[in-house]
């Protein structure tokens, strides 16, 4: 996604943060002191409130990013990456826009809308969900600095439009004038257009941080964004699904209604500023220039109010039951305490509640599209099977860093440990808390999957597949688990799993494992494939059979290389 | 074989982390019964031995011994008779103060009647029973400490290692945590801490472990250690502080105090 904000992705779960291409990584700066935000102004006693020129927050965008590529390989990887895709995106979206001239110009001023209204959102919603405000964004970092807030404003402001993605999105946009306009008079009006555009971008996006800056500080209020991720996932599929539903068999049909929509939107307003020229492109650009002061305005305001609220993290009176569903029905004891641990964090931490809603969510969608794309039945059963197997893989996935939740707190287990069999209880403990959720959902998703693919009774060989998928599943997961441990960071995004510079550990293991599912199940799902359906009577024994196995070996290793499990469990993040 | 009258011993401890050595042949002795403290500048090796003795970290070369048995061939004897309190404190977060304290109970096999009793008791004298339902996420600094000691007491330990207790704990809560710790010891059980709090350290301690730069370099009773100074300044010269930083510092500095208008 273009709107993709730089701002955010200095903290290091972040991607690599992007500077503008072509510019030195290191610019010769102040002394060190600065790093932290130090005006140059601000040495010499001066009295009263420092003068600081936008530049200062620019170079100490272009440190922070510098300083955070310093010494590690594999960020520097990403950030070189990062700059080409910016690249790239930035190349591949001017010149789609560019090419709007050679359709009816009607659909690409409808197309531009569109495009700028996803910049737009973008640009509010990504740093929202990405949040770990960086240096040069946490207004309350800089508070102590004798600024007004305007020039903290205007600094800010500068800051935010130094990175790879502001100047990409400049790219893309400034393509709808080489697509949509006509003429100097239109060219030099359609550019107004698009900087005022992008100054909105920019300015509505810090409004958003910065007014919740105060909620994203606090532990709940980034509980209830690392949930809301997932929501923005599920609504990039929307357009896919509606598209696949037969909505509109036209797409063209589709867009103009998206475009009608959003005619009078800000975004709308600049792109028939840029297609429109004369009265109707003053009249925008007269209403978009309003509309960034008063955000800008309003952004000040939540500034100035941001910068003496209090942080309120340490508040919060969660008082909740302390009863335990496992310890009704399991004997006292290690597993018990585990399985009930499990299922708590599965409700109470943002993590699992992402994962578990990731998981159905993948599965739901699949049963969708598959049932969509094949509109003649020939698929028959395999419509119920494959979205419940599909299920079934990615809960068990889930395990397959089955200690990277507990982290850091794992020492506390480990303490107590003595004996690969108590290793073995542990993951035993864990698996069962995962199946408890697990099989009455595979029901659902199975029954759901059936009742699409136009065959209740399908159901029944499909749940009891995922349910031996899902065995096979947590096998693999037990043993990659400790094999490939990582640390699972405490402020999850979207789009990061693992702490700066396990992402390959991360991918190995969560590829290794519904690699490994996938080829264990084999032995299942290939004569089921053939005809044999009769097989599905030994998914459940076999899966139990592996993960069984699965367990003691994992519960061997982990005893003998505990400590190391705990060290790449905690690293830092 | 070790003397059975010392609580901890560790012979020729080495840990490196790649080219560096975090702990280079440390022989740490504490006696049985009582306060021991181990003391130390920032980055001695204090959390890299304290880990390694709690059996958290492997040690690259050496033995320890608890109560005379070792660490790392034993685990099950050594586990049941420690309690361990580690730096920084990571707890599990998404449980209640009560709900951690059962969670160690049940994963240490004590019968639920007793976890429920001892639990009780802990909540009540750390001063935690009004909190005792809120998750450990929203616990301050003192009260984090102060249910990771309980929950490394609920099993009676007879050896207690504390990483750096009292950090970040508000004097009441401190008080609290002495006046706990004391209690445990009273009976015959042994407190192992690191601190940097002189004052402390000297107070409870009869033990005192010096470090510094990976290695022992003062261990016995206090008063020997500190042979008739304060400990501050026994710590102090046994690191060797007096000649390096924090004295000759003054000339660098000729703009600090004075008022420019």
């Amino acid at each position: 996604m273009a709107g993709h904000d730089p701002e955010v992705s200095t903290t290091p779960n972040a991607v690599p943060d992007p500077a503008p291409p072509g510019v030195p990584p290191v610019p010769p700066l102040t002394p060190p002191s600065t790093r932290a935000g130090a005006p140059a102004g601000a040495f010499a006693g001066a009295p009263a409130a420092a003068r600081v020129s936008p530049m200062v927050f620019v170079r100490l965008k272009l440190r922070l990013v510098a300083g955070n590529l310093r010494g590690s390989t594999q960020r520097r990887l990403g950030f070189v990456f990062t700059v080409l895709a910016a690249i790239v995106v930035a190349a591949f979206g001017f010149m789609t826009m560019a090419g709007l001239r050679f359709v009816p110009p009607g659909l690409a001023v409808d197309a531009v809308t569109v495009l700028f209204t996803f910049l737009l959102v973008g640009w509010v919603i990504v740093p929202l969900m990405m949040f770990g405000l960086d240096d040069t964004v946490d207004p309350s970092r800089l508070s102590l600095f004798p600024l007004r807030t305007g020039r903290l404003a205007t600094g800010m402001f500068a800051a935010s439009i130094t990175g790879v993605w502001p100047a990409a999105t400049l790219v893309v946009t400034s393509g709808a004038v080489a697509g949509l306009a006509d003429g100097i008079g239109e060219v030099l009006l359609g550019a107004v257009a698009v900087l005022l555009h992008f100054a909105l971008c920019v300015v509505l996006s810090r409004l958003a941080t910065t007014a919740l800056s105060g909620v994203l500080r606090s532990r709940r209020g980034r509980d209830v964004l690392a949930i809301s991720a997932i929501f923005v996932v599920l609504a990039a599929q929307v357009p896919n699904l509606l598209l696949n539903g037969g909505m509109s068999t036209d797409p063209e049909v589709l867009l103009g209604a998206m475009a009608s929509m959003l005619r009078w939107t800000p975004s709308g307003l600049a792109a028939h500023a840029v297609a429109g020229g004369g009265l109707v492109a003053v009249t925008g650009i007269v209403v978009l220039a309003a509309l960034v002061a008063v955000v800008g305005w309003l952004w000040i305001a939540a500034l100035r109010r941001a910068l003496v609220t209090p942080d309120a993290s340490t508040e919060g009176a969660a008082v909740r039951d302390s009863g335990g569903l496992s310890a009704r029905f399991l004997p006292y004891g290690p597993l018990a305490a585990v399985v009930g641990k499990e299922l708590k964090y599965a409700r109470r931490d943002p993590r699992g509640r992402v994962g578990w809603f990731a998981a159905v969510a993948v599965a739901g969608i699949m049963a969708f599209s598959i049932n969509n794309n094949d509109d003649g039945g020939a698929g028959g059963i395999g419509l119920a099977l494959a979205p419940a197997c599909l299920g079934a893989a990615m809960i068990a996935i889930q395990g397959c860093n089955a200690f990277g939740i507990d982290g850091r707190s794992l020492w506390m287990n480990t303490v107590v440990y003595g004996s690969d069999r108590d290793w073995r209880v542990d993951i035993a403990g864990r698996h069962l808390a995962v199946t408890v959720i697990a099989v009455p959902l595979l029901v659902l998703l199975s029954v759901v999957a059936a009742l699409l693919a136009g065959d209740v009774l399908w159901a029944v060989p499909a749940v009891i597949t995922a349910w031996g998928v899902l065995g096979v599943g947590l096998g693999v997961g037990a043993l990659t688990s400790v094999l490939l441990p990582y640390t699972v960071p405490e402020r999850l995004n979207a789009f990061t799993g693992a702490a700066p510079g396990q992402g390959g550990i991360a991918f190995l293991a969560s590829f290794g494992a519904l690699i490994g599912t996938g080829l264990l199940s084999l032995p299942i799902l290939v004569p089921m494939a053939l005809g044999h359906l009769w097989v599905c009577a030994l998914a459940v024994p076999y899966g139990v059979l592996l993960s069984w196995g699965a367990r003691r070996v994992a519960g061997k290793v982990a005893f003998a290389r505990y400590p190391a499990l705990l060290e790449a469990t905690s690293a830092a993040t | 074989m070790p003397e059975i009258t010392e609580a901890v011993r560790t012979s020729g401890l080495v840990k490196r982390f790649g080219q560096q050595v975090a702990v280079g042949n440390v022989d740490l002795v504490v006696p049985r019964g009582g306060f021991a403290g181990l003391v130390g500048p920032n980055g001695a090796g204090k959390t890299t031995t304290l880990s390694m003795v709690t059996g958290l970290l492997r040690p690259d070369e050496g033995t320890i011994h608890i109560d005379g048995i070792d660490v790392w061939r034993d685990q099950v004897a050594v586990k049941s008779r420690i309690g361990v309190l580690p730096e920084g404190l990571r707890l599990f977060e998404r449980l209640s103060g009560r709900e951690l304290l059962s969670y160690n109970g049940q994963l240490r096999g004590i019968p639920r009647d007793e976890v429920l009793r001892r639990s009780g008791e802990l909540l009540e004298i750390m001063g935690l029973t009004e909190a005792a339902d809120k998750l450990v996420v929203d616990y301050s600094t003192g009260m984090r400490k102060k249910i990771g000691l309980a929950a490394a007491l609920l099993h009676n330990p007879a050896v207690l290692f504390l990483d750096e207790p009292f950090e970040g704990v508000d004097p009441v809560s401190a008080n609290t945590l002495v006046e706990v710790l004391r209690r445990y010891t009273a009976s015959g059980s042994t407190v192992v801490f690191s601190s940097h709090v002189m004052e402390l350290v000297e107070r409870l301690c009869d033990w005192v472990s010096v470090m510094n730069r990976g290695r022992i370099v003062a261990q016995g009773p206090l008063d020997e250690v500190r042979a008739g100074r304060g400990l501050n300044e026994a710590f102090l010269a046994l690191v060797g502080a007096r000649d390096g930083e924090g004295t000759s510092g003054q000339e660098g500095l000729s703009w600090l105090g004075t008022t420019p208008r």
